[in-house]
């Protein structure tokens, strides 16, 4: 055996190890037999990514500054004003007026629905992965977080906690490919499943009845049909409708109410347990 | 190749926290470039397949710690993408402008297409329109990669510097 050949054995024999060790990750992860150790390594990271977010919202908010400036300090050119005192006030107050109007949204969200409790959380993180849409809440199992429980921000549903771990929690969003979300229309109370289209994808309503007359602008909400999500959070509105006479259902294109990719603060309804429907699905005595 | 796993694992970690906090705030015409994967990438150009193979294994675990995926897919789809590339790298002239750029966006297309194969096998919804909709990322890495890659290869003549030959 020469050298060569050694090298092409020790090569393949790396590759064989560590993609056998990948898969193995794999089947652990996916029968959730890998739960504990991975909640343990993923604890410290938590708290690395929550200081990271937090410093990197204050240099991107820093950046965005000078843009705001610049309109500012051309504005201000043109009314031939006092310049540098203007414009630091100016975006002082903007970046008030910014963290007034995120806190006017959430304290109207929850008064709107103070039947349900919530806990507020700060988005620490998104999916790494460019095909998966979900993103990383600073708390987890600790703060009372549970798997299924439904995430809100200001304007609409989020998503559902996906993961917990000690002090964090994942969650996917309504984008995602996985999320499924029975929905309601407002006007026409037309029922359907809502599913995210991931990325470049559309969000869209299936199944619905072609015997309802669907309106572009519709306000999209949750349905409460499987147990899944409360009623009547918002989720969009009815941008497109897809409707064909020869078939049998028709087809709604959603606009999310929420801006995913801005997205910094969420609440995560506690008080709300997802039901399992699962057991209405077996054959009686099975 | 010992030493070099013990600097992947802090490296790859710092990168994934890098990718799930600071990168999703600054994106490049709305695509978030996958830096771990780019930096795999170049280490197995510049340094032979079985270390791009360790790195990759090692940056794919550590984002998928941070991922709703299943833990191992993206470290699968690294390593397949990688291996691939460097294997058709060979078979190429030796260019350290051109041939990143192409192996970058081939490699990306490779893991992509291996990442989505096992997502669908582990009965993870997906559609195909996903593959056509992350072409766009594909080209944002052949061009992303330069700049990595020249780092890299920087940091690697600065700090280990190559034999030479009497």
């Amino acid at each position: 055996m020469n050298l060569n050949e050694a090298q092409r054995r020790i090569r393949w024999a790396i590759f064989i190890i560590l993609a056998g060790t990948a898969v193995l990750l794999t089947i652990l992860d996916r029968t959730g037999n890998m739960d504990e150790a991975l909640n343990f390594i993923r604890d410290p990271l938590t708290v690395i990514t929550k200081w990271t977010s937090a410093r990197t919202d204050t240099v991107a908010d820093a950046l965005e500054g000078p843009r705001n400036l610049q309109a500012a300090r051309d504005e201000i050119a043109q009314l031939q004003a006092r310049v540098d005192a203007l414009e630091r006030e100016n975006e002082e107050l903007r970046e008030v007026q910014g963290e007034y109007q995120q806190l006017l949204d959430l304290f109207n969200r929850t008064r709107q629905e103070p039947t349900f409790t919530r806990l507020t959380a700060s988005v620490i993180g998104r999916d790494t992965n460019p095909s998966l849409r979900s993103i990383i809440i600073d708390k987890g199992s600790e703060d009372g977080i549970v798997v299924g429980m439904p995430v809100e921000g200001a304007r609409g549903l989020v998503g559902q906690v996906f993961r917990t771990t000690a002090h964090s929690a994942q969650v996917v969003l309504v984008t995602d490919n996985a999320s499924s979300i029975p929905a309601r229309l407002g006007t026409s109370r037309a029922t359907g499943l809502l599913r995210g289209g991931g990325l470049g994808g559309v969000v869209s309503i299936d199944w619905i009845d072609l015997k309802h007359e669907i309106a572009v602008g519709e306000v999209v909400m949750t349905s409460g049909l499987g147990g899944k999500f409360p009623q009547d959070i918002v989720i969009g509105r009815v941008i497109e409708v897809d409707r064909r006479e020869a078939e049998l259902f028709q087809r709604a294109i959603v606009q999310p109410a929420v801006a995913f990719d801005s997205l910094e603060i969420v609440f995560v309804i506690t008080s709300f347990r997802p039901v399992d429907t699962e057991i209405f699905s077996s054959p009686p005595g099975g | 190749m010992g030493s070099s796993i013990y600097l992947a694992v802090p490296v790859m970690i710092l990168l994934a926290v890098v990718q799930t906090a600071v990168l999703p705030r600054f994106p490049i015409l709305g695509l978030i470039p996958q830096l771990p994967f780019l930096v795999a990438l170049s280490r197995g150009l510049l340094r032979g397949v079985n270390e791009g193979i360790v790195w990759a294994f090692i940056g794919g675990i550590c984002l998928d710690l941070f991922s709703v995926g299943p833990v191992g897919a993206t470290a699968l789809a690294f390593m397949f993408s990688i291996v691939a590339v460097i294997w058709i790298e060979n078979a190429m002239p030796a260019n350290r402008f051109f041939i990143p750029i192409i192996m970058a966006a081939l490699a990306t297309l490779i893991y992509l297409f291996v990442y989505f194969l096992l997502l669908r096998l582990l009965n993870y919804p997906s559609n195909w329109q996903l593959l056509t909709d992350l072409l766009p990322t594909a080209l944002l890495h052949g061009a992303l990669v330069l700049p990595v890659y020249w780092i890299m290869s920087f940091l690697e003549q600065r700090f280990r510097p190559r034999p030479v030959k009497i």
